[in-house]
């Protein structure tokens, strides 16, 4: 059964789905998910109920899907859970932890449970704690930090027994933003540093889009949109021009001059060459209008989650 | 203060490990250690270590009192001894306040905090979760329910008031018996309600419902309606009370409808009380939705 997939999967792959289908009762959580999460840091974008929770479930083999392949790690999930959870680091989004429990336990034990043995899975707990900027806090028990320490501990938690992948699900939420900052930053450091590989379920864009490599955006059961950055990003050939007003003026003078554009809701674009930025600054000063914004066309990944481009 | 007011201590060598990893198996081990600890107060804030404490000198003050009165009173005679079967009546009292008050924190707070999550989401599944957790508290029980009679037997035979060589290796068999099948109800018991709720207090309230409810129902119903004395069996600390009897050869006579019964019955009733315990357990877990 995986073989199929094994053989259609990219070397550097560290997730591969091939019409995943998991229903509950009647409803459809996935309906047939295609994805390829490579190396690197990788965003999994969505609403509510688009079906990331039900995704990552698989991928740490909590749950069975009714159809479809799943590799994870080169391995299925269903029939391999227990070795491959053993690979994996899991941060959830909920902040509930044990509150009596100091953080450095709580870390030590759950990097036990990943089968460390007790020295080095002391020993790491108190690295991973200094990692994330609590060293000097371990000792504190959990329920006494605040929102933004405990984030760091359930990071410190996921990452103490160096596993191969690491699943952070909304990893700044209750976060302030310069909390927010330093997370993102350390969860970056740990990607790109440490050699893990990490899946960040988030609803914020501007988040996925300042850390992460590659994006998975799944709506609907269904990936609406996957692939690294830079291609989700790349956009038609040319710039764009938005002025204040008279664009169909605008658009107007340019073409009689030889320039060709389409003019798409008050927005004049332009697939050709860089001379026609000169065109663009001359009849802007003959109209008078004022120029609002000349840009590269593209898109951001708020273009391409909500199916706008330009 | 490091990490709030900006300073930063960072990369401190932290590096990938290297070292080796142990089996699957070592993850119930680790947990059923955790278990334990969390169960009897150990590494926990005094007050943690209250009711456990007062649990053990139940099962084991008695005891002692009893060896003691043994040693100094040579020349007491054996009959006037407490028995095996009487002892019963003390650990019964001590598992019954662990059942209620001590051994739903081995289930309760994981679902309560989410650890139960982190913990399926490293290598472990539900069944071996469960039974690591089962393994913990049935432990704790056993230290209840043997380590009392084995070292009543113990002192007895070095004061002399001990059984026959040839009688030795029977009582052990009785002392083993009943301490495991004791041990295995309450915990099943405890388990079973500590997995319906989240919270301890509601799970100490199920328990001690469970425990006595029955017992004043089935009175009841047998002695104003005239139902049948097997109506007894559902009363659990009577079931492992009368069993304890039984297996330790005593008689005694307090009246009650369950002394009429076969102990082949009653073993049956034991057996159906740790089933049933294991069994709410077991579908509760399975149905529970441990990722979160």
């Amino acid at each position: 059964m995986s073989d199929e997939i094994a053989t259609s999967q990219g070397p550097s792959a560290v997730v591969s789905a091939r019409g995943v289908v998991k229903r509950y009762g009647r409803t459809v959580a996935l309906s047939g998910l295609d994805a390829e999460i490579g190396t690197g840091i990788t965003g999994l974008l969505g609403s509510n109920g688009a079906g990331k929770t039900t995704f990552l479930s698989l991928i740490l083999g909590l749950r069975s899907r009714d159809e479809g392949q799943l590799l994870v790690l080169g391995e299925d999930p269903a029939s391999s859970g227990l070795p491959i959870r053993a690979r994996i680091g899991y941060a959830p989004e909920h902040h509930d932890l044990p509150s009596e429990l100091p953080a450095a336990d709580f870390v030590r034990h759950l990097a036990e449970v990943h089968l460390l043995p007790r020295r080095a899975a002391v020993q790491r707990a108190n690295d991973a704690l200094w990692l994330v900027g609590l060293g000097e806090e371990r000792f504190r028990s959990v329920g006494a930090m605040s929102t933004g320490q405990r984030q760091r501990v359930k990071l410190a938690a996921a990452i103490a027994h160096d596993p191969e992948l690491v699943l952070l699900d909304e990893p700044t939420d209750g976060l302030d933003p310069v909390q927010r900052t330093e997370m993102l930053d350390l969860i970056r450091r740990v990607g790109t540093e440490f050699g893990m590989h990490i899946v960040i379920s988030s609803h914020h864009l501007e988040e996925v889009e300042r850390i992460c490599d590659a994006v998975v955006i799944v709506e609907g059961g269904v990936v609406a949109h996957s692939g690294t950055l830079a291609d989700l990003r790349r956009g038609p050939e040319g710039f764009l021009v938005e002025v204040d007003e008279q664009a169909e003026e605008l658009a107007a003078l340019l073409r009689e001059r030889g320039h060709e554009l389409t003019l798409e809701n008050g927005v004049l674009l332009f697939a050709g060459a860089d001379g026609d930025h000169d065109a663009v600054r001359d009849a802007v000063a003959d109209l008078g209008v004022g120029l609002r914004r000349l840009a590269p066309r593209g898109r951001t990944l708020e273009d391409v989650y909500m199916g706008t481009e330009v | 203060m490091s990490s709030e007011q900006g300073a930063r201590l960072f990369g401190l060598g932290y590096r990938g490990y290297e070292g080796a990893r142990r089996e699957p198996r070592w993850a119930m081990l680790t947990i059923g250690a955790f278990t334990v600890r969390r169960v009897l107060g150990l590494g926990r804030p005094a007050r943690h270590k209250v009711l456990p404490a007062i649990t053990l000198a139940i099962a084991y003050v008695p005891a002692l009192v009893s060896v003691g009165v043994a040693v100094l009173l040579e020349d007491l005679p054996v009959g006037d001894l407490i028995t095996y079967g009487e002892y019963m009546f003390f650990i019964g009292s001590a598992l019954a306040l662990f059942s209620a008050l001590i051994a739903p924190e081995a289930l309760c707070p994981d679902r309560r905090s989410g650890l139960l999550g982190l913990y399926l989401a490293g290598p472990l599944d539900r069944n071996r979760y469960l039974l690591a957790k089962a393994a913990a508290v049935l432990a704790v029980m056993l230290l209840i329910t043997l380590g009392p009679l084995l070292f009543m037997f113990a002192a007895f035979v070095a004061a002399g008031h001990g059984p026959s060589l040839g009688e030795t290796p029977e009582l052990l068999l009785q002392i083993l018996i009943v301490g495991v099948v004791a041990a295995l109800g309450y915990a099943a018991l405890s388990l079973a309600v500590s997995s319906l709720t989240t919270r301890r207090a509601a799970a100490a309230v199920g328990v001690v419902l469970l425990l006595f409810v029955p017992v004043i129902v089935a009175r009841s119903a047998i002695e104003s309606t005239g139902a049948p004395d097997t109506l007894d069996l559902l009363s659990f600390p009577f079931v492992i009370s009368e069993l304890s009897y039984r297996v330790f050869d005593e008689f005694h006579y307090e009246g009650a409808s369950i002394e009429e019964l076969s102990t082949w019955a009653i073993a049956a009733g034991a057996a159906a009380w740790i089933v049933a315990g294991a069994l709410v357990c077991w579908l509760r877990y399975r149905r529970t939705e441990g990722y979160r």
